[in-house]
């Protein structure tokens, strides 16, 4: 009896905590007052799922953005780390399919991609409401590699946060000189057996290594461009399965395995068992020294072929109790001030997704004084020769295909 | 007679005060445990995607994927390996531990010390202990035992799944012995005594005596460590060779495929692994059952 009316106490307290700044609604906050959505938002939360395996960009999430959204607003930014984005993807796909549709658990995701291509697929995603953010006119969306996301158009539904670009990384006390590019760099692992791997797919590092030998294979990005083409594919795959096959004596363990994730490479770096590694965030290997896990002789450097790059986006999914205090972290992460902070390379090092032209010009000359990380390739050299993200669903052939003739 | 002095809750309403005690206990493991069993059966059966319907596609789909036989043949053969090494090491350890000897405690304490810590922190320590580049590989190469740290044998990341077993073996055999040593403090010395005494050699008395006075416990134990080092997930990722994956590190590579369609597969995986436990535990227990009625 106690236990039963103790129960029900609870339930309507968890209720009512949870209720007051409740927003699942989100029709009614497309095109409103700014101010007002502020306050829809005031004094609730919001659960951010990120990757979780940095811990330079898990601090400038918790601290910075937290600290100014709890100091700014009164909302209690929750991150939840995951090792995949598609675990975030799937917790709202399970919660959608069991009937949960306005108090989901997920408020905002980091992602692109293929992860994106999965929710629009399960139409899962919050759309329509981009425009509605002030921070959204510091956005070039005439920039079709922001107007699209790995090929697909964002259409609303995604909010940018940050450009990456593909990098290795080499330690320049024991390897002076590193392949600086495709053909170079698979002579290289030839010439030097035991001392190169790639993560194994599906490992979203691991995967865009692939696609860069896919790229060599199909002698440049542009015949894989567009939709997914059976037939190109087939035409590609066998040369790209020919050329990874052929390496594999030559690859760490003679190949015989392979690291299962990015984290797992960089440890064989860190620990010399390979002489090179690579990541999607330049910065990464920054963080890396700074972090005591690299020697400060570690330099990154593109390929003179040129190396994968992309955006990134934050979504709301469309179960989302808390849509307003998302937007209100959105906003928060397009502002002048966020993206200059992200951009320093003792916070996060990640390069700025808005046009730094439309920013006041204190911003823009801090901007232009961010000190550069020795141990990282500057954007702009790294940006000179950048390749094209494909559709997801190439992506998918391609790992899966790994996976049956490579990975085996 | 003795029902006046029969507390006042008597047997039968012992039952149901016994119970009501336990409905917390229960609540949490049918609704947790159970209600996640029927929803991941529910989802290996129903594709989310809408216009899907009920179907058993999910399992042929995994009867044919070419890596699945793989997969479940290295975790049985982790499971297998790991839970027999362990069982014998603990049955030895278990009757050291029995004897006096000066130091006894020390040793008991420092052999059990382990079970709190967790399997991945575990798994990583190996990960540092045994790797290429780990203390071991580079004591080694500091000794001039190897040229490179490379030389020293692949015990990580390695198809025969080295690291895997002796990781659980140094987590399960502390845990093993816990429950054999409780089961012979149950059992007491008198019956082996016996034996002794009439003539009985260490192996006879080990063998026709105490062996199977305590092979219901470590049947029951054994199936335990089975059932986990089956279904174990972050063990092998962290320890095992890209191909074959265990099941479990299968399974969660096509729950976050980014196909929708391939969802079903992974809970047809996890149906799998649930289902394949639970026989072995019940066929443990029953053959441990038998061997309780022949003693």
């Amino acid at each position: 009896m106690s236990l039963v009316s103790r129960l029900a106490l609870c339930a309507a307290t968890l209720a009512a905590t949870q209720g007051w700044a409740d927003t699942p609604d989100g029709a009614a906050l497309i095109g409103q007052d700014w101010e007002k959505i502020v306050e829809a938002a005031r004094g609730g939360e919001v659960n951010f799922f990120l990757w979780g395996g940095s811990d330079t960009i898990n601090r400038y999430v918790t601290e910075d953005l937290g600290g100014i959204l709890l100091r700014d607003y009164g909302i209690t930014l929750n991150r939840v780390g995951v090792t995949d984005t598609a675990e975030a993807v799937n917790l709202v796909l399970g919660e959608t399919a069991a009937g949960v549709t306005d108090a989901g658990s997920v408020d905002l995701i980091w992602i692109n991609g293929e992860n994106f291509r999965t929710m629009r697929q399960g139409d899962l995603v919050w759309c329509g409401y981009t425009e509605t953010l002030p921070n959204n006119a510091l956005v070039n969306w005439n920039n079709p590699s922001i107007a699209n996301d790995f090929g697909v158009p964002v259409d609303g539904c995604e909010v940018p946060w940050n450009r990456a670009q593909f990098a290795f990384a080499h330690d320049s006390a024991t390897l002076a000189e590193p392949p600086r590019d495709m053909a170079a760099l698979i002579d290289w692992i030839k010439a030097n057996p035991g001392q190169f791997t790639y993560a194994a797919p599906p490992d979203f590092n691991g995967s865009v290594f692939v696609r860069h030998v896919f790229y060599h294979a199909a002698g440049g990005a542009d015949a894989l461009l567009g939709p997914f083409d059976q037939a190109t594919f087939d035409a590609v795959a066998p040369k790209a399965w020919a050329i990874l096959n052929d390496l594999e004596p030559y690859l760490w363990r003679k190949g015989e395995t392979y690291p299962n994730t990015i984290t797992q490479l960089n440890n064989l770096f860190a620990n010399g068992e390979v002489a090179l590694t690579f990541n999607y965030d330049a910065s990464q290997s920054g963080a890396a020294v700074d972090a005591g896990q690299y020697p400060a002789t570690v330099r990154s450097y593109g390929l003179t072929d040129g190396t994968i790059g992309n955006t990134n986006y934050t979504v709301i999914p469309a179960n989302s109790p808390n849509k307003a205090a998302a937007m209100v972290l959105q906003n928060l992460t397009l502002s002048g001030d966020a993206q200059l902070r992200k951009a320093d390379p003792a916070v996060w090092g990640a390069a700025p997704v808005i046009e730094l032209d439309r920013l006041t010009p204190d911003l823009q000359s801090a901007f232009a004084a961010l000190p550069a990380h020795p141990s990282v390739v500057q954007p702009a050299e790294l940006g000179a020769a950048a390749l094209p993200e494909l559709q997801a669903e190439w992506i998918s052939a391609i790992e899966k295909g790994w996976a049956e003739n490579v990975g085996r | 007679m003795a029902a006046k002095t029969d507390p006042p809750a008597g047997p039968s309403s012992g039952g149901g005060r016994a119970l009501f005690l336990l409905a917390p206990a229960l609540i949490v493991i049918g609704v947790l445990f159970g209600g996640g069993l029927v929803a991941g059966a529910w989802q290996s059966l129903a594709p989310l995607l809408p216009g899907a319907r009920l179907s058993l596609d999910a399992y042929r789909a995994i009867l044919g994927d070419p890596g699945f036989p793989g997969a479940l043949g290295f975790s049985l053969y982790i499971a297998l390996t790991a839970t027999m090494l362990s069982a014998v090491m603990a049955t030895a350890v278990a009757l050291l531990l029995r004897q006096t000897f000066p130091g006894r405690r020390l040793i008991s304490f420092l052999v059990q010390v382990n079970l709190t810590i967790p399997h991945a922190v575990g798994a990583i320590g190996i990960l540092y202990l045994l790797s290429q580049s780990g203390t071991l590989s580079r004591l080694a190469h500091g000794a001039g035992l190897l040229d490179r740290p490379a030389q020293f044998p692949e015990l990580v990341y390695d198809r025969h799944a080295i690291g895997i077993i002796l990781h659980y073996m140094w987590k399960e055999v502390p845990f093993i012995t816990l429950i054999l040593l409780s089961q012979m403090q149950t059992i007491g010395q008198d019956y082996a005594a016996a034996a002794r005494s009439l003539g009985a050699g260490r192996w006879q008395c080990f063998r026709h005596v105490t062996l199977p006075l305590i092979a219901p416990a470590l049947a029951a134990a054994s199936a335990i460590v089975f059932a986990f080092c089956f279904g174990a997930y972050e063990v092998p990722l962290l320890l095992g060779p890209n191909s074959p994956a265990a099941l479990p590190v299968l399974a969660y590579r096509v729950s976050v495929d980014a196909d929708l369609a391939t969802r079903p597969q992974a809970m047809a995986m996890a149906m799998v692994i649930a289902a394949l436990s639970a026989a072995l535990v019940l066929i443990a227990l029953r053959a441990a059952r038998r061997a309780m009625g022949r003693a």
